[in-house]
């Protein structure tokens, strides 16, 4: 089963700023049609004097992702939830390897003394086996 | 157009100079020297780390394979076999492994990888088999081929 792991939206901004605009057309339009449609993800709406409008994500595994929304459409906002929506919290960094194993080795890892005979197997004239 | 007298009017100034130099930077700040910190010779070394981490990724196609060529050369010796024997062998009795899954084997599944080197060396010795004994015998049971149609 899906699991969303956007936990929540916390978008902040200014009710008389002028690059709140977008934020304050979000709010007034599309914001009950976007919560509808992800019911997982609780959205906090707050308003605040100063500062520039943001858009806070909180993730399941705790990263906080801020997003400036200063000067953004209505729609522009909407993509911008819908993609944060459909992230994860992992870094966006390079994925050094795609594969990644608890476990890599079932047999026991090569060293050095793997296949070397060892004391108890030495077939000598006279040593034996024990 | 052209500011005939711009020392002079300094109209339009340059007021992000501050934000296009870290833009150089923050890609030069793990070097080592004043190339980390000063703008002019940061910016060469860092268009020539770009240049060769761009040739670079052709490379490491051809470094990991000899990479893997000298592990599975040394894995084969402990065993007794040669590189180019085992991988003929391997190859002809239709094992297709390529280097890095044999290079993993030997390293974390030493026992499979055995069992692979015990294999090359049996083809081996029916290869040497069928090339001597002028057609008399019978083919070896690990030199048969499987058809997949």
């Amino acid at each position: 089963r899906y699991v969303r792991q956007l936990q929540r939206l916390q978008l902040l901004f200014s009710p008389t700023a002028a690059d709140a605009r977008g934020a304050r057309q979000f709010v007034e339009e599309a914001a009950p049609d976007f919560a509808r449609q992800h019911p997982d993800v609780v959205l906090y709406v707050s308003t605040r004097s100063s500062g520039a409008p943001l858009l806070l994500a909180e993730y399941l595994n705790g990263t906080v992702r801020e997003e400036l929304i200063a000067s953004k459409t209505s729609e522009e906002i909407v993509q911008l939830a819908t993609k944060l929506a459909g992230q994860s919290g992992l870094d966006i960094i390079r994925i050094r390897k795609p594969f990644h194993t608890d476990n890599p080795s079932v047999q026991g890892q090569w060293h050095p003394l793997t296949n070397k005979p060892s004391a108890l197997t030495v077939q000598g004239p006279r040593l034996q086996p024990q | 157009m052209v500011f005939l007298s711009a020392p002079r009017w300094l109209r339009s100034r340059l007021t992000d100079r501050f934000w296009r130099v870290q833009e150089v930077l923050k890609y030069a700040r793990h070097f080592r020297g004043r190339k980390n910190r000063c703008y002019k010779l940061a910016v060469r070394s860092v268009h020539r780390a770009f240049v060769k981490a761009t040739k670079a990724r052709r490379q490491k196609k051809r470094i990991l394979r000899a990479l893997w060529i000298t592990r599975i050369g040394a894995a084969s010796l402990e065993h007794g076999l040669k590189y180019s024997a085992f991988i003929s062998n391997l190859m002809k009795s239709q094992v297709e492994l390529n280097r890095k899954v044999i290079a993993d084997l030997a390293i974390y599944e030493p026992k499979t990888f055995k069992s692979l080197a015990a294999l090359a060396h049996r083809r081996r010795q029916e290869g040497f088999l069928a090339a001597l004994g002028d057609g008399k015998e019978p083919e070896g049971i690990f030199s048969r081929i499987v058809h997949h149609y």
